[in-house]
């Protein structure tokens, strides 16, 4: 009886004590999206992280990235912001101009605010104040894809550089020529698999439009009718339109991999950067890293990605920050990302992928950063913006009129902008 | 129907009784207040400021700028945006296919399962088992079904007619869009209604079905002189309740088409979901709610008068 009564005792001292231990602890909230094996790298980053500062725990929050914002704005509604998050670099304007992200400078470590790559600093730059809200291991670009075979097949030019890079002539042939050999099913896909809401539209298709001479809004006013609607832009998405018409591009409902999936039904492929090691994998030399076709005057390339900002909300921003330096010296973590062919984003991780640097495979992509890339929009709008633009290509790949569309599109743009009073201080920025 | 009361001889009721009666009403309100405290909270005053916050440019989530009163503007403009009568005549197609399309499935099942089978429990739930699958479940596999150009489907088809069908693009062409969203739809729900056919069916007496018999009639008389009229309170509830689910298509689109190809299965929930949570306007998101709540309303007191001329 004593003893029991002493078996309880000492065990309720032990508890009270883990319970005094655990509300001592620091909770340090963290919300991402990604595939599964970048879930499951971010898990093993934060155990240790855990393991390295035993005093704070931290809780992962998951939620996909089709569906993120409208995750994000449930987050801020009901006031669980969380620590730290994971954001698409295009949003960043709109979320600091509402006010959830704080600079980010003072809590991170400088060795890794030197080590930032110019497109890394400018994804993660509000214009307003020219301050640094976000930091990632990582950018991207789109580059195009071709299977040699085919490619020798119709005796097509394979561009050496940027400055290389094929012409709208060059390109709109060979995808006709593409279309007639043996074995190809599409000449291009362009992953129209990803659907009409995921983004891929305006990131990959956007710089289309400035390669041909317009854009999604003017930058100076901050209008989009008269930019979006104007005939470069009609152009070039008729051209579009017209290599969907002919069949040429892999159809939505297709899924993401006719380009490297068995048979290889599709010639080219307008792909993001995180498709090679998956597709080098499958199609070994047959693979050929291009830079993106010049549609008018001038290359461009897209860029930003998901990178960490820390919120407003986070009640210890200097323990999230050393979460976010820690993990971005995260060696594991800095593995898993070369191998699924990563985009640096940081100098030193570019000195060790030697996929991107001089003479490496993805070398190209690496070029088109520094030569053709050009940022979303950095503006509040921009859901709106992406918004519009995405609902316009839908209708205009399933042969909708694409001037109708494009006006359409800008004015609901600029609708959204005026209804915000020009989202001040962005209207005295012209 | 109506339930006779017997009539108290006026006397009865006297003083002493009042009393009784305001306690006792004291007991109904006490009763009836949990409900309608929930029902006043979670129900009615979201519906208030749901009008309320129409009227004015609710953000989703709050920003620098100021939330102002603009009366019936975010109406107008839902009125003038072509997307939004699109998705209403979307809505309308696929209700007028997939009530034919579910009922009859429902119906037919129904019949079917009501007959002395063998093992009749073990396929009434079988036939139920689609209902009580998600369906968002349901989407991503008919999703892989549906998948273009070799999907299960269409290899069916082709086998089927011996290559003289092309494939069909069933989620991306805006023609087959809409029609493959109800094929799905109807055999997912079709269990529900199933269900209460079958009930329905139960409560025919059999006196019914004896007495006919011994009048003579055959089975297709005894269906439609006896099943039918015995139906019709059944008809009017699954009639009216599948149309309102119908004019609520959400979750298909959300998870397969997204609204396209080119907004040919854009919903007015979809719609609405887009405004509110992609675009951040809860103000004219609302608006879009209070427009749906009306044209539903406006469906069901239709469909009442309607069946009530056909003496319901």
């Amino acid at each position: 009886m004593g003893k029991r009564l002493l078996q309880a005792l000492v065990a309720s001292a032990a508890l009270g004590v883990v319970m005094a231990h655990a509300e001592a602890r620091t909770v340090i909230q963290v919300m991402h999206q990604g595939d599964p094996g970048w879930v499951t790298t971010y898990g093993d980053v934060a155990k240790r992280f855990e393991a390295a500062n035993p005093d704070v725990d931290v809780e992962l929050i998951y939620a996909p990235h089709d569906a993120y914002n409208e995750k994000f704005s449930a987050a801020v509604m009901s006031k669980q912001l969380p620590d730290v998050m994971e954001l698409d670099a295009p949003f960043l304007a709109n979320y600091v101009w509402s006010g959830y992200l704080q600079p980010i400078k003072p809590l991170i470590d400088k060795d890794i605010l030197d080590d930032m790559t110019e497109s890394n600093i400018a994804q993660g730059t509000y214009p307003i104040d020219k301050d640094l809200y976000a930091v990632g291991l990582t950018d991207s670009s789109v580059v195009l894809y071709g299977n040699r075979k085919y490619l020798e097949a119709i005796g097509a030019r394979i561009p050496k550089g940027v400055d290389d890079a094929w012409t709208r002539e060059e390109f709109e042939g060979y995808l006709g020529k593409l279309s007639k050999l043996e074995g190809v099913k599409w000449p291009i896909d362009t992953f129209r698999g990803y659907g009409i809401k995921t983004e891929w539209i305006t990131y990959a298709y956007g710089p289309i439009l400035q390669s041909a001479g317009c854009d999604l809004i003017d930058r100076k006013t901050w209008k989009s009718v008269g930019t979006l609607d104007s005939d470069p832009c009609v152009e070039a998405l008729t051209m579009m339109q017209t290599w969907v018409k002919n069949g040429w591009v892999v159809p939505q409902s297709s899924g993401t991999n006719q380009f490297f999936a068995e048979g290889h039904p599709a010639a080219l492929a307008f792909g993001g950067h995180w498709i090679y090691a998956e597709a080098a994998a499958t199609m070994k030399d047959d693979i050929v890293v291009m830079p993106l076709p010049k549609f008018g005057p001038k290359g461009a390339s897209p860029n930003g990605t998901w990178i960490w900002g820390i919120t407003t909300a986070s009640e210890h921003p200097d323990i999230a920050g050393k979460f976010v330096s820690f993990m971005l010296k995260d060696k594991q973590y800095r593995d898993y990302a070369r191998e699924d062919s990563a985009y640096p984003g940081l100098k030193s991780f570019a000195a060790d992928s030697p996929l991107y640097s001089a003479g490496g495979p993805m070398a190209v992509a690496f070029e088109q950063a520094s030569k053709t890339a050009i940022a979303r929009p950095p503006h509040p709008a921009y859901p709106a913006i992406t918004s519009a633009f995405m609902g316009a290509v839908d209708e205009i790949f399933n042969g909708g009129d694409v001037k109708a569309a494009l006006t359409a599109a800008a004015e609901k743009i600029d609708e959204d902008i005026e209804e915000n009073d020009g989202y001040p201080p962005f209207d005295e920025q012209q | 129907m109506t339930l006779q009361q017997p009539a108290l001889p006026a006397t009865a009721v006297a003083r002493p009784a009042r009393r009784r009666d305001r306690g006792r009403l004291f007991q109904e309100i006490g009763m009836l207040a949990p409900a309608v405290v929930l029902l006043t909270i979670f129900l009615v005053v979201p519906f208030l400021l749901s009008f309320w916050t129409a009227m004015t440019n609710q953000p989703l989530v709050p920003r620098p700028t100021p939330v102002r009163f603009i009366g019936l503007t975010n109406f107008l403009r839902i009125l003038k945006d072509d997307l939004f009568w699109t998705s209403l005549w979307n809505v309308s197609r696929f209700t007028f296919w997939v009530i034919p399309v579910q009922c009859g499935l429902a119906f037919a099942t129904a019949l079917l399962l009501h007959q002395k089978l063998p093992f009749r429990n073990v396929f009434r739930g079988m036939f139920f088992l689609p209902a009580i699958t998600s369906m968002v479940v349901v989407c991503v596999i008919w999703g892989t079904l549906f998948q273009y150009p070799t999907g299960p489907l269409n290899q069916i088809l082709g086998f089927l007619s011996a290559g003289r069908i092309q494939p069909i693009d069933w989620l991306g062409d805006p023609n087959w869009a809409m029609f493959s969203i109800v094929l799905l739809s109807a055999w997912q729900a079709y269990g529900f209604q199933m269900i209460v056919y079958l009930a329905g069916l139960q409560g025919i007496p059999d006196e019914l079905y004896d007495a006919a018999r011994i009048d003579g009639a055959n089975a297709f008389q005894r269906f439609w002189h006896v099943t039918m009229p015995g139906l019709r309170p059944t008809h009017v509830f699954v009639l009216v309740i599948t149309t309102i689910q119908a004019f609520k298509l959400y979750t298909q689109v959300a998870v397969l088409t997204q609204g396209g190809p080119k907004s040919s299965t854009e919903t007015v929930v979809h719609y609405m979901v887009r405004t509110g949570f992609e675009e951040q306007k809860l103000g004219l998101a609302s608006a879009v709610s209070v427009i749906l709540f009306l044209i539903v309303l406006v469906i069901a007191l239709l469909q009442r008068q309607l069946l009530r001329r056909f003496d319901v």
